[in-house]
This record gives C-alpha cells, structure tokens and sequence, in this order.
C-alpha cells in the first residue's frame, strides 16, 4: 500500500517537475534563463567594448619583472621599450593613434606605429617599429643586413630603389639604411635596421614628402639605445644564440604534451640562468593550455651552464613547438656588417 | 549689413568647399551592370566531363529550393527547428544566386511569407527591411540571472527563428534565444553571408601553395604578419567562412544546411540545439525538447543519399550538390565602373590597381595568392589562377572589428582576409555588414591591435584622386 502511493507521489513529482512540463508541454514556450537566454534578466551588464576578451593564440611570459620585446609603452611623448633599451620621442604632435597587433607566430613584433594627431595640418608620414626575431624568422636572411638585403632584392615591381642598403650610424649604433619610393604613390619608405638581441629592429618611415622623411631621421639622433656591443641595461643581456636547445647543450629535457591545440606554431624565447635553469619564459604565441604544457616541461629542462670568457653566462635563445612553419632556404650565413 | 569684403570671403570659401565637394572621393557603389556573375565554369558550361553540367543545374536548382518543416510533397523536409533561413539562395543572392545578400532582406519578409510564425516568434529588432542578412551570435553564455558570463565563452550561431507555431511543425515550441538583452549587454554579434562564386578554386589551392605565397608576403614594410586557421581532423589549411575555419566546400555546405537551415545531413547527422541546449556554458541542459526532434517524420540525418533516383545527380544529397554547384561557379568576372554617371576609364581602374598594391592593400588581399593542382573534377579547376585579393591567411584586425567569437585557432581579434573578388557587385562590407561604403570600410581596418592600420594610414596619405582610383579600381572587382 505504502510503495503504491510513494509511486504515485514519484511519478507526480516527476509531471510537476520543470523539465519533464518542458518536455511534454509542447505549447509551452517560456524561455528558461542561462546559456542562450536571459529573458528577464535580473543583472543587466554591459559586455566590455573594444576590448577582446576571447583570444586565439597570445603572447605572455612566466613573469612581469623581466621585460619583452611587447612591453614597449608610450608616456608623455617618448616611446620607450626596456627589453631593446631604446627610448624615442615623438615630434611634436605625433601620437601612435592605435597599438600594434600581438606578436605574430613568424616572431614579427610591431613595437609602434606612430603618426601625426588627425588635427595636424602639415605633411602626413608614419614612424612604425618593429622587431624580427631572428630565431623565427621564416625569410631566408639570418641577420638585419641580410634582411634588408632580401627586402631589396625582392621590392615589389612598382617601388624603386632610391638608396641601396647602406652603413650609418644613429645614436651612435651601428644601422643599415635603405630608401625605396613608389612613383605612382609618390610614398617614400625610408628603412633604418639594426640588430638587438638577435632581433632585427626596424624603424620604417613613410611619406610622400622626402623632407619631413629627412628631418625624421636626423630626429632619430636623439633616440636612446644601445651603442655597439653595449648592453640593453646595466644589469647586462643574456648570450642570444639560435637553436641553442640541442641536446649537447643540454641535461635534461622533457617534451611538452599538447592535448587540446596542436596545429599552430609556437614560437618561445627563453632564458635559461646560469646554473642551466629556464628562469624566464616568453610565449610570443601560445593558447594557454599550450602555455601551460610547456611551462611544466620546462621546468624539468636542465642545460649545461654557459661559459663566456671562461666565466657562467645567461643564454637567451629561441624553441619552436608545435607545426613549426617551414622556412625559406637561406643562400648562407653572411655575417650582417652592422655587426 | 554683409560687406563687400565679408561677401566675397563667403563666395571664395563656398567655391573652395564646393571644389572640395567635386575632388573629394567617393564609394561608386554597387555596380549595376551584368557582368555576368553566377554562370558556371567554362568547362563545366561545355560539359566538360560528360554529365557535370546537370550536376551544376541540380545543384543550383536544390541551392534554391524551399524547404518545409515536414509534409513537402518533393522531399525537401527537415527545416528548423531553428532556422536563419529556408534556402540557400535567401542568403546567397546577390548580385546572382550564390552571392552574398541582397539588397531587400528575405529574413525581414519571414512573418508576411509565411516562413515564421508570429505565433511563437518576433522579429529581431536588429533584422531590417534593407538591411544585411544576418545570422546572430552570442560571445558569450548568459547567467542564470541574465548577466553576462564573459568567463564563459559561447561563440556558436544563435538561429533567429524557430519552427514554432507553422502549421507543418507539429506541436513544437521553443524559444527563440534573448536577442533583446543580448544587445542591451552587447552580447551579440553578426556575420553576412560570403559570396561562394569562385570557391572551387579556392578550394583546389594546395597548402603549399598558400605557404609559399606567406613567404611573399612576410616580406612587408607594414607592419602585417598572419597565419594560417587549420582544420583539427588533419591539420591543414581551412580556408572557408569569415575566419577561414571550414576545410572544404563540402563542410562549407553540409554546416549551413545543419546551422542555418537546421537541417541534418550526413556530414552533421543530429539536429543542432542552440550551444547552451546542449549543455554548454553550464545550463546543464540535455539538448532539444522531444518534441521538437525528428519534425519531418522521415528519421535521421533529414538529409541523404537518393539511392534509387535518376538521373545521376538526383542520387546525391543536398549537401553534395549544394558543394558541386558552388564549386562549379566562375569566379566573379571584373566589369566597367560607372560613378555619378560616367563610366570610368580602363586607365582610372589600372592606376587604382597599382596604387592599391603599391600601399601595402595587396600584401593581404593579394590578387592571385596561386595557381590551383590539377583538379579531377573539370578542366577549368585546373592549373588555374586563383584571382581571389586573398591570402586565405587569418590576420589580427584589432578591437574595431574583433567579434570576440573564436573558431578553430583563429581568436576573436582574427579574420580571414575577405577575397575581393565580386566587391564592385556587393552591397554590405566588413563580417557583420555594418557598412555599405567602401571608405568606412577601409577605415574600419585601423583600430588597436591591426594588422592593417599602417596600410589604411597610407591610404589616407594619397591625394583624393589617388583614393578615388582605388575606390573605382576596387569596384571594378
């Protein structure tokens, strides 16, 4: 008698709970609230605007204290950047209007892209920063001289060459300058690279009018940066060395397993401290997952210490993971004469 | 009491605004002639191989069939229950059946045509007259006290109709998802329909193609890198859709039919619960409502193989044939231009074409990306240049454009380079069609976080002539 009513009160409860009216009160169409619907929304929050919030594959670093070549910031007219040690301020109404995009997976960086304020009334022109991490550089060119050189040799059939690469010197670094125009456009690209931490660096000036483009680069006299051979810092930059994780250079060295994406490129830069630890990690791409991977497998990587004139050095170098892109064949190891 | 002087500074100044007015460039607009765009490949025009050309007309004919909920006396059941559309061609139509949408937006008709039943539906205050045909998303997942969840991303395509209410839906009824909070919060998002004329080509390029083509374009002094979306079965290149996250014509179709259309089909079997009926974002929901499943009566996938039909290509299902017909479509031919009434020279479009590679447009919208493989369906897909204004690369476009929805390993900042082929014949620009002047759509590419902002401040460094050449060279395309 008991386990006849107690059936009967189960299958009451069931009639009356929410889901099972939904399910067979086909009439009754009241949206439920959550995931796709919010008919009667109790809180009422704006979703943050221009601001992105789902990324794809991102750059990061295992901390905030060591600077990366993305941490560049511009304060009161001068663009500085720590990782490069360089220091740039602007002309007088200019700004950099919009930020670059995040590093890319062939290890582009634009650093800055600066340009006059919209009210200014003379002649208009761009100032763009970029750094070329040479570890993941897919052009066939091993240093800034050979990228230049490749720029030059491969200029789309409208520009001319106005000035072959050639040696200066600005703020008392070694640079390679390069000027090209397009004569239907009547632009003119003036190209200034030198090589920092294994990175071209680039400051590409454009503009349809030749002498603002001149000033521009007397201007960048004043810039800030490291003279030749010196050191980005007082405290001193690790060696840069390419490929530098091979397994004669190393003690221990465990694989990241990568479960959820495995198809995209992910180029990292490390630091690895004088006892052989990695002590700084930079993904320059990397979904967070992959991040996560490759921290805990880094962590159990051991290198042999590095010696530098017979004393332990930092290294920093550079570890593709992932579907490493393929490169384009290098025609050879030309030293870059900037060097 | 105006004086003389005072009266000819106002004249002076008028005629210099005035001859501002007449230099300053302008959008041409939709080009209105025929141009012949919708016809089939030439070799699948000579039939070339024997029979293709009644795959192609099959195909188009099922590209714009109706399609009922249940009781069509033809077979074409299984719409809904949730929908954007009931063809193919409602979305792709302009300026030919294929296309991208039209200038009078179908979906806005869908309570006078019958198509949607007011019982149980309202229009989406975003959907208009002439507006761009859209299909919704939702960034992110609701809470259950209707805030928005943006630790919890959502993404997937929240149909704007449901079945409800038609007299060929049975008793189903669902809600349509909360599109009036969705925008109060700025929880939404849109997409237009691509233009499919042209794609078998795209389709054909092999990655090592697209791969060699990166190298050309890395070698750039503005600021653009990209990369590639990548299809998780294989691990190739995808290269469909606004973030280039369908591998091939054949997903292209076979997901529209099941998203779009609500249709099942044999690439995607199930019918499609919006994403948090399924159980994503936390609802803890168990997918569509009993009633709701199985409405054409027919059972599962809706859509199949006809195994006893003839001819040929009736044993296809849709899905196939919806990929044959757009596969067998020509790429959209170029034409002549016509701005306030006159056409422009072939030498205005030639400098427009020059200017446009010369500041950097083309190191994305790269006018051949390649040549095609050999194709073993017909002759023209075959070592074929692919003129497409495409790297079919997927790029950072900055907070401007950034939609917040990621698809394959594509983020929400990323798109793929829309191929420009067809832009003089298309009327809404940009993913979610927010614009139908070229300008403001050049403009829309600089923002934080762009690849392109160096390319559009170049752009704006040309003289108006300049610009106008560019504009008119891009509707030439």
């Amino acid at each position: 008698m008991l386990s006849r009513f107690l059936s009967l009160l189960i299958t009451l409860g069931l009639l009356f709970s929410p889901r099972f009216v939904g399910a067979q009160t086909a009439k009754s169409a009241t949206p439920p609230n959550g995931g796709d619907f919010a008919p009667n929304p109790k809180v009422l929050n704006k979703v943050p605007q221009g601001v992105i919030l789902v990324k794809g594959a991102w750059s990061s670093a295992s901390d905030t204290v060591t600077p990366v070549p993305e941490g560049g910031s511009l304060a009161n007219n001068v663009f500085t950047d720590r990782y490069f040690g360089i220091s740039y301020t602007l002309p007088p109404d200019w700004e950099e209007k919009y930020q670059g995009p995040p590093p890319s997976d062939s290890g582009l960086y634009v650093l800055a892209q600066l340009r006059p304020v919209d009210s200014f009334k003379g002649a208009r022109a761009t100032v763009l920063i970029t750094a070329q991490d040479m570890f993941f550089n897919l052009l066939p060119a091993n240093n800034a001289l050979e990228l230049i050189n490749y720029s030059k040799d491969h200029l789309q059939a409208d520009y001319k060459v106005e000035m072959r690469p050639s040696p200066t010197k600005i703020a008392g670094r070694s640079f390679t300058f390069f000027a090209y125009w397009s004569p239907i456009a009547e632009l003119h690209w003036y190209v200034l690279a030198t090589e920092i931490r294994c990175h071209a660096v680039e400051m590409i000036m454009s503009s349809r009018d030749t002498k603002l483009l001149a000033n521009l680069v007397l201007d960048l006299n004043r810039m800030k940066l490291p003279a030749d051979g010196e050191p980005t810092s007082i405290t001193g930059d690790p060696v840069c060395i390419k490929d530098y994780a091979r397994d004669e250079n190393m003690v221990a060295r465990v694989e990241p397993l990568f479960s959820e994406h495995k198809v995209n490129a992910v180029p990292v830069r490390i630091i690895i401290d004088k006892q052989g630890n990695v002590r700084h990690i930079h993904f320059l791409s990397a979904f967070p997952d992959q991040e996560k991977a490759i921290t805990e497998a880094m962590h159990q990587w051991k290198f042999k210490p590095y010696l530098q004139n017979g004393k332990p050095a930092e290294v920093e170098t550079g570890v593709m993971f992932g579907r490493a892109p393929r490169r384009m064949p290098s025609r050879g190891a030309a030293p870059a004469t900037t060097e | 009491m105006m004086t003389r002087f005072q009266l000819l500074l106002v004249l002076t100044l008028s005629l210099l605004l005035l001859g501002g007015m007449v230099s300053a460039q302008t959008d041409p607009g939709v080009q209105s002639g025929n141009r012949g765009t919708g016809a089939a490949l030439s070799s699948v025009l000579a039939n070339s191989p024997s029979g293709i050309l009644s795959f192609f007309t099959d195909g188009q004919t099922r590209f714009e069939t109706i399609e009922s909920v249940s009781g069509n006396a033809q077979g074409n059941n299984g719409l809904g229950p949730r929908f954007n559309a009931n063809q193919c061609s409602a979305c792709h139509a302009q300026p030919a059946v294929g296309g991208t949408g039209a200038a009078v937006n179908p979906q806005y008709q869908f309570f006078s045509t019958g198509v949607v039943s007011s019982s149980g539906n309202t229009l989406p205050s975003f959907v208009t007259a002439n507006g761009p045909t859209l299909e919704a998303r939702f960034p992110f997942f609701f809470n259950s006290n209707g805030s928005v969840n943006t630790n919890s991303p959502n993404g997937g395509v929240e149909d704007l109709f449901t079945v409800t209410g038609r007299s060929d839906a049975g008793s189903c009824s669902i809600p349509q998802p909360s599109f009036a909070t969705a925008q109060e919060e700025g929880n939404i998002i849109f997409r237009i329909p691509t233009p499919t004329f042209g794609t078998g080509l795209i389709e054909n390029l092999d990655d090592s193609t697209l791969l060699s083509n990166q190298m050309v374009n890395l070698n750039n002094n503005v600021g653009v890198s990209g990369t590639f979306n990548h299809n998780g079965n294989d691990g190739t290149i995808s290269r469909f859709g606004w973030k280039a996250q369908n591998k091939s014509l054949h997903i292209f179709a076979g997901e529209a039919y099941n998203v779009e259309m609500g249709i099942s089909n044999e690439l995607f079997p199930q019918d499609r619960p919006l994403p948090g009926e399924d159980g994503s974002g936390g609802t803890g929901d168990t997918g569509l409502v009993s009633s709701c499943l199985n409405l054409s009566g027919t059972g599962y996938p809706e859509d199949t193989s006809n195994f006893s039909a003839t001819p040929n290509s009736a044993v296809l299902d849709d899905v196939s044939a919806f990929a044959n017909f757009m596969r067998f479509l020509a790429p959209p031919p170029t034409g002549s231009v016509v701005l306030n009434g006159q056409t422009v020279s072939s030498s205005t479009i030639s400098a427009g074409a020059s200017l446009f590679a010369s500041i950097g447009c083309a190191v994305c919208h790269n006018p051949t990306p390649g040549t095609t493989q050999v194709s073993n369906f017909t002759s023209s897909l075959s070592k074929a240049p692919v003129n497409a204004y495409s790297d079919l690369e997927i790029h950072a476009m900055g907070t401007g454009l950034a939609d917040n929805v990621s698809q394959g390993t594509a983020g929400g900042n990323q798109f793929r380079t829309a191929p420009l082929w067809g832009l003089g014949q298309r009327i809404f620009l940009l993913h979610d069609g927010r614009t139908t002047n070229l300008i403001t759509a050049i403009q829309d590419h600089a923002s934080h976080g762009s690849e392109a902002t160096i390319v559009e401040e170049q752009f704006f460094e040309l003289n108006s002539t300049q610009q106008q050449e560019i504009l008119d060279f891009l509707r030439s395309l």
